[in-house]
């Protein structure tokens, strides 16, 4: 599931208790993952802070995290709780590039439902057993890496878009309307053959065969922001 | 009344008089009324009689006197009779005499003098009257004569003759009597002398003669037959008296009427001084009467009181028992018979009570004879043992104070005896419901730290898990045979030695849970106030780690120790180091420090202060008047039995619970104080149970 390209997949552990910290990270260890802990959501925040001032830096377009993450939380912590947290990491849009996955006690597990309700990967009672939780884990990884490769596609999509000419641009967004050839031609006062040279070359750096592909590719780049 | 004479063996219940019926007390009192009656009547009848006796008594002798006065005269005008001259003697001489005579006895009708023929010679009628003999000749009526004179001339004496009626020429006519004296010179007879007599003639005389005067008097034949009435006729024919007069030759009887009548009730002294008496007596039996009924109704008061006293004394649970100045026991009630089981004969008979116990027996001879010497003084409650006749040994309560007799002299004991066997179970009951809240109260919290339990487990048993799934993993990806480096071996070192730690951590946990919740036998002892604090430390601790508060002791170390059931004072302590650590996790963080302080100060010298202080929010007013209602609670996963089953433990202990916030120098609320105190030990074998009868003290201001 590494690819090249996106890094190291990385699991951040935070939980307030270094014991079940060392714990966890010695159990995924095992299973050949790396893992960072964090001993409350004020460091882990903090750090998370850095990364993203660090990506933003860089000469690169691309936002943290670069390689897939996961987020393993404990909820109930002093300081700063588990839900609190989660809710930064809500507000920063980072749910689906870093899926959380809440350790609950026996008591908490109402809680863990509203969070996973609201975003989060999922959640793992406490005592866990057996592989359980890495299984977890390495299902978000796969997550999160999928959502690093759609959000690259799209970024992928953006630039060619932003490499269209501003007549390009209107023939596109008329095309995109289901408007004919012609009536596009009568809008923008020209030629009918000057909108179809202009149509093949917005299908060309676009990458797409037909309006309906058109369509789905600016509806997915919208999607975000809407 | 209802007490026994002290000194003199009473009975268990002194009898009551009963209360009569009413049939014979009013029978009684009917006979009263008809005995006086009777003896009234009685009273009455005799005098009635005295006075009727007395009237004929005096009537009888009026005619005795009057009889007497007649004789008198009769015996009189003989010897003037016999003075008379007689026939040797001038004839006008006897003619002069005589008429003098009949002048100056107006009772003699007629004197004549007859010779030895009976023929008259010589005749004198009376002047003052008409002549005797006009209707019928002399003749005719001297037969009485004859027969008179031939006695008197038979018996040389003078004789009267029978009485005989003499008719007048106007239809009337007088009964008369001659008196015939035969006249003898020597032997010879010469003539006879014939006095005649009216018989009106002798009553008119009589009565004017005889006192008292106006007499009513009438002159009978002896068989009755009315001769002559006097002048009087005032007889009422009631009383009246006749006397037999014997005369030689006949016989008159004189009878005298009274004119008193029958004596009437009314008017006489002695009667009215008889009814006077008789009304005055009869107002006394009235008077009487009421006192009595007075007095009955006053005893049956009495008896109702007396036997209300004893209905009271009957139903009451409390034993009563009187003792004499020799302590021998005078007086017992049911409630104490029943008590001890013997009855009150037994009780009064022996010579030491049946009820003390043989093993006591001479423990309480002790304390008897100290009370004994100790006079009238004694006035005090103690607790001891008795023994029921089924040999059953049961707590009593005593109290004994002197008894005093009327005149006020100390005259024994008076002792209220209570069975303390039902209280005592009922305090053994109650007790063991106490223990069983207490024990609630304690699962209630643990129940309530619930949930930090299962973290506080959780957390070690995860860190084991997370170990021992890595240590599978890195076993089973492992190649057999091929040696491990040495930094994987060190990394499963270091696993299983966690795995190891973490075990041991759980245990502490569920170890601390199991010594809170053992149910420990209650018992009051002295422990240090130290020691409370480290027991509870545990599961304090695991708390405050949790909310990252910081805990501290301020404990004096000279503090003596407190007097209390520990396990009972723990949870207390628990409860409130909870409260505080719970508080204080609702604060935001960056509000300051989180810190409990647990402090312990001596209150006074004989009560020790401790008090919980958090860096809280207070508590404000609105919760602060609920804050002791049982399942008052601000948490969501509180049963709210905390702090008012703290606040009734640290009551139980003599102690007073309370809170006050706590301020900064500013005057902001900064936290809060809960501050409870416990009785501290003495030195000194009363300090257990002073401490138990100690009220509780104010508390010490401590801001």
């Amino acid at each position: 599931m590494t690819t090249p390209e996106m890094g190291l997949p990385m699991v951040y552990l935070v939980d307030d208790e270094e014991v079940v910290r060392q714990g966890i990270a010695w159990l995924l260890r095992s299973r050949r993952l790396l893992s960072e802990g964090f001993d409350s959501g004020e460091a882990f925040e903090a750090a998370l802070e850095q990364h993203t001032a660090a990506a933003a830096s860089t000469t690169s377009a691309e936002d943290w995290p670069r390689a897939p993450s996961c987020l393993v939380l404990d909820l109930r912590m002093g300081g700063m709780s588990g839900l609190a947290l989660f809710e930064r990491v809500i507000a920063r849009g980072l749910v689906e590039t870093l899926p959380v996955i809440f350790l609950t006690g026996h008591g908490d597990v109402p809680t863990a439902v509203a969070a996973v309700k609201r975003g989060a990967f999922d959640f793992v009672e406490k005592p866990f057993s057996n592989n359980a939780l890495v299984d977890r884990v390495e299902q978000a990884l796969a997550n999160s890496a999928a959502a690093l490769l759609k959000r690259r596609e799209l970024s992928a999509q953006q630039r060619r878009l932003e490499q269209l000419s501003k007549r390009e641009r209107e023939v596109m967004e008329l095309v995109a309307t289901g408007m004919s050839n012609k009536a596009m031609a009568e809008t923008l006062q020209v030629s009918v053959r000057t909108i179809e040279v202009h149509r093949a070359s917005v299908y060309e750096k676009l990458g797409v065969q037909s309006a309906v592909e058109l369509l789905n590719t600016l509806n997915s780049l919208n999607s975000p922001r809407s | 009344m209802n007490r026994p004479p002290p000194g003199a063996p009473a009975p268990a219940s002194p009898p009551i008089a009963p209360v009569r019926e009413d049939r014979p007390r009013w029978f009684l009192w009917v006979a009263l009324v008809v005995l006086l009656v009777a003896v009234q009547a009685l009273l009455l009848g005799l005098t009635l009689h005295y006075r009727s006796s007395k009237a004929q008594e005096e009537v009888e002798a009026r005619v005795l006197a009057s009889a007497e006065e007649l004789r008198k005269m009769l015996g009189a005008d003989l010897r003037r009779v016999l003075n008379l001259p007689g026939s040797d003697e001038p004839p006008q001489l006897w003619r002069e005499r005589a008429q003098r005579l009949l002048i100056e006895r107006p009772e003699l009708a007629r004197i004549e003098r007859r010779d030895t023929n009976f023929a008259v010679t010589r005749v004198l009628d009376t002047p003052t009257r008409s002549p005797l003999f006009v209707r019928i000749p002399r003749a005719e009526a001297q037969l009485e004569t004859e027969l008179a004179c031939r006695a008197a001339e038979r018996r040389s004496e003078p004789t009267y003759s029978r009485s005989f009626f003499v008719p007048h020429s106007d239809g009337g006519g007088i009964e008369v009597i001659d008196l015939c004296i035969a006249e003898r010179i020597g032997e010879g007879l010469t003539g006879y002398v014939v006095a005649t007599f009216g018989l009106p003639g002798l009553l008119d005389q009589l009565s004017a003669s005889a006192p008292p005067p106006g007499l009513d008097l009438a002159m009978l034949e002896p068989d009755g037959t009315m001769l002559a009435h006097g002048p009087q006729r005032s007889g009422a024919g009631v009383f009246r008296a006749s006397r037999l007069i014997d005369l030689p030759g006949t016989a008159i009887q004189l009878q005298l009427n009274s004119p008193a009548t029958q004596p009437s009730l009314v008017p006489d002294l002695v009667t009215t001084m008889v009814i006077g008496l008789s009304l005055t007596l009869f107002g006394v039996v009235v008077l009487l009467a009421r006192d009595v009924r007075r007095r009955a109704r006053a005893e049956s008061e009495l008896a109702e009181s007396l036997a209300f006293r004893k209905a009271m004394e009957d139903s009451l649970v409390t034993g009563l028992r009187a003792r004499d100045r020799q302590a021998r026991t005078t007086y017992v009630n049911p409630a104490f018979c029943a008590m001890v089981g013997f009855d009150a004969n037994e009780l009064l008979s022996s010579a030491q009570p049946p009820y003390w116990p043989a093993e006591l027996a001479s423990e309480y001879q002790r304390r008897q004879e100290e009370r004994l010497a100790s006079g009238a003084q004694t006035r005090d409650a103690f607790e001891t043992t008795f023994v029921r006749k089924s040999g059953e040994r049961f707590p009593a309560m005593v109290f004994e104070s002197a008894l005093r007799d009327a005149s006020g002299a100390h005259a024994g004991w008076m002792s209220a005896i209570v069975d303390l066997s039902a209280q005592r179970r009922v305090e053994e009951v109650a007790r063991q419901q106490q223990d069983r809240l207490q024990a609630t109260a304690r699962l209630a919290t643990i129940g309530e730290m619930a949930s930090l339990l299962s973290h506080e487990l959780n957390q070690p048993l995860s860190a084991i898990a997370a170990y021992a799934t890595g240590t599978l993993n890195v076993m089973d990806s492992h190649t057999p045979g091929v040696p491990l480096d040495a930094e994987l071996w060190g990394s499963l070192h270091v696993a299983a030695r966690q795995i190891a730690q973490q075990s041991e951590r759980a245990g502490r946990v569920i170890k601390s849970v199991h010594d809170f919740v053992r149910r420990r036998e209650s018992a009051r002892e002295a422990v240090a106030v130290t020691e409370l604090a480290e027991a509870i430390l545990p599961l304090v601790r695991l708390q405050a780690r949790k909310s990252d508060t910081a805990i501290e002791f301020d404990i004096d170390p000279s503090l003596r120790k407190v007097v209390c059931d520990r396990a009972m004072v723990e949870q207390v302590l628990l409860n409130l180091t909870r409260n505080g650590i719970q508080a204080m996790q609702g604060m935001p963080r960056s509000s300051g420090r989180r810190v409990l302080v647990l402090k312990a100060r001596a209150s006074t010298s004989q009560w020790v202060l401790l008090s919980v202080v958090d860096t809280g929010p207070g508590v404000d007013d609105e919760v602060a008047r609920q804050l002791f209602t049982p399942f008052f609670t601000t948490r969501t996963e509180g049963m709210g039995l905390g702090l008012s089953v703290c606040r009734t433990i640290v009551e139980q202990h003599g102690g007073a619970l309370d809170f006050e916030n706590v301020r900064d120098a500013t005057g902001a609320v900064c936290g809060v104080e809960f501050r409870f105190t416990l009785p501290a030990e003495r030195t000194g074998p009363s300090a257990a149970r002073a401490a138990i009868d100690g009220k509780s003290p104010a508390i010490v201001d401590g801001s």
